[in-house]
């Protein structure tokens, strides 16, 4: 549809895109010590657990807007029509330091501040596949 | 690690070499990087079949995604040996951030411990063909499936967002960035090597550059370009008994980030928190403090490395924007007012100028052209005149 690089499911993603496609923000939470983390890896980046067996929680999607940068070149095929474009880095609401990057879609003629409110957003990409993405609530 | 550096001072770096720098050679890669060697070595008055140690990096940092070909768009310290005909007892690459310091520590601890006599440090970049960052790809795996996605890929994008908070959170402008993107081009036009020989940039050019990743303009990012550079290290002992003054090496630092965060994310804290560790374990190992640098050559392939660089090796910490405020424009005040900026290096090509003085080469003094208007030399002479360091020249990593 849009022509922008899909995301290729792999044994640990698979749950949160198939969330996004339902329009649900999930984010990675340890099993062992219960913390989110932004992305999963294969060891929990706060217990150390090598064993974290991740689970994807849905989140509320409500964040801080802690920086943003308006997109005036794409280096990635597919975003050409939509420059320029705002990407904002968020602050989740569920825990301090829980941080995700997303186009605010909004717009780039949004007036801006640091600590401005947002809740997430979708953006339907292909079939099956929705990207989250931001607004300003 | 911790305290002093053990072997302060016993390893020097005793020649070096560059090639031309040009935003695409006439020639490959690996023919500029045997030459570039070759010529080094030369320099520290050495034969090719005395240098046992082989170290660099050989990161392309593009994220176009082209595959790396060894020889052609990177160059491995095990390549340039083959190429040179020799076979090193020892051979070494860093791999993560910070590409020449990490390779300088390697090469430095490869001399201190006996694995080497003399150590061959090089970095060739390669300017692909193309668009530097523009990448193709249509579906992504990986790490980069958090990320590219949605939009944010590539290095613009992972400056623009600390940039964008550093001016927010200390009231700094782009007027005041200026100031030091202005001053490191006329630095860099002085340089008859530099890519930017005789072409310096003005406030007004800077500002009325268009914007590619708010608040970051091309005049913000370091250029691609063809080129090499390289090092010859040994010990203190042995570089008694070669041509040129040796540079010595006090001590050098390194540190990675404490939090995972997504792919080329990097939050202005991150950055401030990480380089305060850093620079703390610098002035430790090597012994010194930020009041006895006299000049410090920062890494600026981004002009907010500037910045961010000056408030954590300053020690006071500057994070109270109103410094800005009260200044006038473009001036930062302690690059400015304590550590001459003005007599900064041009340093856009990563692989040479931020590892030498001012001036060029190690420890061939600074020619009288390079005095500011005060006639204030830089670095390393500045250094001689210290009365703790006499007759001896230290070079001082602080990237």
């Amino acid at each position: 549809m849009t022509g922008r690089p899909v995301p290729v499911p792999d044994e640990v993603s698979a749950p949160f895109w198939s969330a996004a496609a339902e329009h649900v923000l999930t984010v990675a939470r340890c099993r062992r010590c219960g913390a989110f983390t932004v992305p999963p890896d294969v060891v929990c980046p706060h217990c150390h657990s090598a064993d974290p067996a991740f689970e994807f929680t849905p989140v509320s999607g409500r964040g801080a807007v802690r920086s943003w940068t308006v997109v005036r070149q794409a280096f990635l095929p597919g975003f050409d029509a939509d420059l320029p474009f705002v990407l904002v880095d968020v602050e989740l609401v569920e825990e301090a330091g829980l941080r995700l990057i997303g186009r605010l879609l909004d717009g780039p003629g949004a007036d801006l501040h640091v600590g401005d409110p947002v809740v997430v957003a979708f953006e339907d990409i292909a079939p099956g596949v929705a990207v989250p993405a931001f607004e300003l609530a | 690690m911790s305290g002093r550096f053990a072997a302060a001072g016993k390893v020097a770096i005793v020649g070096h070499a560059h090639s031309q720098i040009r935003r695409r050679a006439d020639r490959p890669l690996g023919a500029l990087a045997v030459d570039t060697a070759r010529a080094a070595i030369a320099d520290a008055g050495l034969r090719v079949e005395q240098v046992d140690g082989f170290v660099s990096s050989s990161l392309l940092p593009s994220a176009g995604g082209q595959g790396a070909e060894d020889g052609v768009s990177i160059v491995s310290s095990a390549w340039l040996a083959q190429h040179l005909g020799v076979n090193p007892g020892y051979v070494a690459g860093f791999e993560g951030i910070g590409q020449i310091t990490g390779s300088v520590g390697i090469a430095v601890n490869a001399i201190a411990g006996g694995a080497a006599d003399y150590v061959l440090l090089h970095r060739a970049l390669h300017n692909p063909a193309g668009a530097y960052h523009a990448n193709p790809m249509r579906e992504v795996r990986g790490v980069q499936q958090w990320t590219a996605p949605q939009g944010f890929f590539g290095p613009l994008a992972m400056i623009a967002l600390p940039f964008t908070e550093y001016l927010h959170r200390f009231g700094a402008r782009r007027e005041s960035m200026a100031a030091v993107v202005v001053e490191a081009r006329k630095n860099g036009a002085r340089v008859p090597w530099s890519f930017w020989r005789d072409r310096p940039l003005t406030t007004e050019e800077y500002l009325d550059a268009p914007s590619l990743f708010d608040p970051v303009c091309r005049y913000d990012c370091d250029i691609p370009v063809d080129g090499v550079a390289a090092f010859v290290l040994t010990s203190a002992e042995r570089a008694k008994d070669l041509p040129h003054r040796p540079v010595y090496v006090a001590g050098y630092a390194a540190g990675t980030p404490t939090r995972r965060r997504l792919p080329l994310h990097w939050p202005l804290d991150d950055i401030l928190d990480g380089g305060a560790h850093t620079a703390r374990r610098l002035w430790e190992h090597a012994g010194i403090t930020a009041a006895d640098v006299d000049l410090p050559q920062v890494y600026d392939g981004f002009s907010l490395f500037v910045w961010l660089w000056l408030e954590v090796l300053g020690g006071a910490p500057l994070r109270r924007g109103r410094r800005h405020r009260q200044r006038s424009p473009g001036r930062h005040p302690r690059a400015v007012g304590r550590r001459r900026a003005g007599q900064w290096a041009h340093a856009r090509h990563p692989a040479d100028a931020r590892v030498l003085p001012a001036t060029g080469a190690p420890g061939r003094g600074p020619p009288a052209r390079q005095r500011d208007d005060r006639g204030r030399v830089p670095f390393l002479a500045a250094l001689r005149r210290r009365g703790g360091l006499q007759r001896r020249t230290h070079l001082r990593v602080v990237l």
